[in-house]
């Protein structure tokens, strides 16, 4: 039988081979395809199409495995409907694998608590080395690895983009001497926001306003490698935050406002790069509440009148254990909170997980697989969404329009800096935007 | 013991036990020789100590999620399982006395508890097997699942009869079942009489074939459910 095989399969037998482990073999060996992951998962809910369901997007590696590499598939394929890698075979792969969210919101509700997107992950690995991959996302890997390569480039922009920012950022903390240090050896913390200043500007109001000892990263926490499934790419990319870390001798690297960028760097990256980081890593708001709970910000609790929600981005949530700091803060700072309902691991996914939102072609998928989404918040009768993920609030930005919510999608740091109390010169910070 | 109640109920008994003993030591051996992921596979938040300890064996005997998104199959996985136990331990009895007290209850209880659950069985089976036949469950079915469905349908049906129907003396099948641990299958005077008896061979013939394929099949998930649920929890 292996004779017959051509190269190209060879090649992704051997990479689903090399993902083998126990956990992989628990995973295909015990679905019971009872289906009820189906009702868990916001694509098959609102689209009720069979290929959505969250096992069948498995079962399709899980009929090669039955023809390759199980004896029982072997002997008896048509027991298991085994299936030939084939050209076809590798559409299916595609339909399957960049279509999830990654939300993982299957996983809490299977009896047996298996975890789809580690099957989809072995997926996403073969169809990587078969060169079948989102077009936007591949680019964007490579533009960030290439990034790290030519790191002096960048440098000299991002000096300039940061010169052009400072004044706003004195005039709203009313501190003549507050800055963005770029690149500062011995600070305490690294902050690697998004590329962009609403990503920089919100946060350094608060970095200064607490008197951290802190430093802008010259990178992008985002790590579209991840999206893609390519962790040897992902690990490059998460790599020139590593190596800049410990370059400048920092305690804490702080991840900003974004889902996957936290999990990539708290619980995935020093497994694929097999090391032990020599500092901490932590989602923006674990400083942030810290702060709070100092006092070294102050907040008017009255400033945010409106009803707010907060959404849990499923990598920051379920997938990275941050649930309750971000609700502490809101708390602090707005008077009328609504959790949604079901919140926390239970959260419904919005639907732009996964690198979704990176890819135009996906819009109206988005728009139609967001309606659970949608109504959840609806119900809140929230006029405030936060939410600390980027591909989160674009996705929630094309619900509010598709589905007239009448809502303000907003990061969790833009309410915090428009409740924050200017103590020098008692000046108020003004709100972003 | 006529020649065909001696292979099926005799020798094929030995067989399908110890396939089923070693097929599941190697199915374990399988899983436990590949290296764990070196991934925290586990989902947020999560429980410590005790409180893990209690979650896994809640995610695994009740599995209370799945009742929040699908009630109906939650309640009929949760009574077929739970009917499934209770027929396990009421086939104990087979192998020897309970303790007195246990002995006079469960002989009592054994005619409606045993039927019940038996009944149960029957429905929840037929249950998960039409529900196969309906899409969305049609496209995500495999040979594999019709047919564990049908071999039980089967045994349970057969046991059924056997229980609703055969007037055969519990001792007669204690009697049987000690001459198979003493390695001299026979079947006693009541047993060999019985107009049951073909459906008594019929019952054990088909139990021996889900003992044979179950090491092999996903039914091990009664293992692998807690591994599996300890994983979500770390
Ligand atoms: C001796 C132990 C067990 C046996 C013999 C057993 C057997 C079975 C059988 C025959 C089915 C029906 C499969 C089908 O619908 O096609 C089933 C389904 C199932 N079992 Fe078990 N089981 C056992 C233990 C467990 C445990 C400990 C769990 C805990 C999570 C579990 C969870 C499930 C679930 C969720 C289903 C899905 C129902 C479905 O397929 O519609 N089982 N089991
Ligand atoms: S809920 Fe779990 S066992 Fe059931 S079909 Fe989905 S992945 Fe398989
Ligand atoms: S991870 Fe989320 S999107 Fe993907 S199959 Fe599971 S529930 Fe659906």
């Amino acid at each position: 039988m292996k004779g017959e095989l051509k190269e190209w399969q060879e090649k992704l037998l051997g990479v689903m081979k090399g993902r083998r482990n126990r956990q992989l073999l628990y995973y295909l060996e015990l679905c019971t395809r009872c289906g009820l992951c189906k009702d868990a998962c916001h694509i098959y809910r609102a689209t009720g199409r069979v290929e959505f369901v969250p096992s069948h997007r498995a079962e399709i590696l899980r009929r090669l495995y039955r023809r390759y590499f199980s004896p029982l598939g072997r002997l008896i394929p048509s027991l298991y409907e085994a299936r030939e890698l084939d050209e076809r075979a590798l559409e299916d792969l595609y339909e399957a694998a960049y279509t999830c969210t990654g939300c993982r919101r299957c996983m809490v509700y299977c009896p047996f608590g298996i975890d789809i997107t580690w099957l989809l992950g072995v997926e996403k690995a073969m169809l990587v080395a078969a060169g079948k991959v989102p077009e936007e996302l591949a680019m964007l890997t490579d533009a960030a690895i290439e990034k790290g390569n030519s790191i002096d480039l960048y440098r000299d922009l991002l000096q300039e983009q940061i010169k052009g920012l400072e004044p706003e950022l004195r005039e709203r903390t009313g501190m003549p001497g507050a800055s963005i240090p770029i690149g500062r050896k011995g600070a305490r913390v690294l902050y690697v926001a998004l590329a962009g200043a609403h990503s920089i500007l919100p946060a350094a109001i608060i970095f200064n306003l607490a008197g951290e000892d802190w430093t802008l990263s010259m990178f992008e926490s985002s790590n579209y490698g991840y999206f893609l499934g390519d962790t040897e790419k992902a690990a490059r990319v998460a790599e020139r935050i590593v190596s800049e870390a410990k370059a400048l001798g920092v305690e804490e690297v702080v991840i900003t406002e974004c889902g996957h960028a936290y999990r990539v760097m708290k619980h995935l990256d020093e497994v694929w790069s097999k090391q032990k980081f020599p500092f901490r890593v932590s989602s923006i708001f674990e400083p942030f509440a810290r702060y709070l709970k100092e006092g070294r910000i102050k907040v008017d609790p009255d400033r945010i009148a409106e009803r707010v929600t907060y959404h849990d981005p499923c990598q920051l949530g379920r997938n990275g254990g941050i649930f309750e700091e971000p609700r502490a803060i809101i708390r602090a700072i707005a008077r009328d909170f609504r959790e949604m309902n079901p919140n926390r691991e239970k959260n419904w996914c919005c639907g732009g997980g996964g690198g979704l939102v990176a890819q135009p072609d996906l819009e109206e998928f988005r728009a139609v697989t967001g309606r659970l989404k949608a109504e959840q918040i609806a119900a809140t009768g929230a006029k405030i969404v936060a939410t600390p993920c980027e591909n989160c609030r674009l996705q929630l930005d094309l619900l509010n329009q598709r589905y007239h919510l009448g809502i303000q999608v907003s990061a969790v740091t833009d309410l915090l800096v428009q409740a924050a109390v200017v103590e020098k010169g008692q000046k108020k910070a003004a709100a972003l935007g | 013991m006529d020649a065909f109640s001696f292979w099926v109920a005799g020798v094929m008994v030995y067989v399908a036990v110890a396939v089923l003993v070693l097929g599941l030591a190697w199915r374990l051996y399988q899983w436990r020789r590949l290296a764990a992921s070196p991934m925290r596979l586990g989902i947020f938040p999560k429980p410590r100590g005790g409180a893990k300890a209690l979650r896994i064996v809640a995610d695994t005997l009740v599995f209370p999620q799945a009742a929040e998104v699908n009630a109906p199959l939650w309640l009929a996985v949760f009574l077929f399982h739970l009917a499934l136990l209770g027929v396990f331990v009421g086939h104990l009895r087979l192998l020897g006395r309970f303790p007195e007290f246990l002995e006079v209850k469960m002989s009592e209880s054994a005619h409606l508890a045993g039927g019940t659950m038996g009944i149960v069985l029957v429905v929840t089976l037929f249950y998960f097997l039409i529900r196969r036949f309906k899409s969305p469950s049609k496209e995500l079915s495999v040979p594999e699942d019709y047919l564990l469905l049908i071999l039980l349908l089967g045994v349970v049906v057969m046991g059924d009869h056997l229980r609703l129907f055969a007037e055969i003396p519990f001792s007669a099948y204690r009697q049987y079942v000690a001459s198979l641990l003493a390695l001299r299958p026979e079947f006693g005077p009541e047993i060999a009489a019985s107009p049951y008896k073909t459906a008594l061979v019929v019952h054990v013939l088909l139990a021996n074939l889900l003992f044979i394929y179950l090491p092999f099949s996903k039914l091990v998930h009664f293992i692998g459910a807690f591994l599996t649920n300890g994983i979500r929890r770390s």
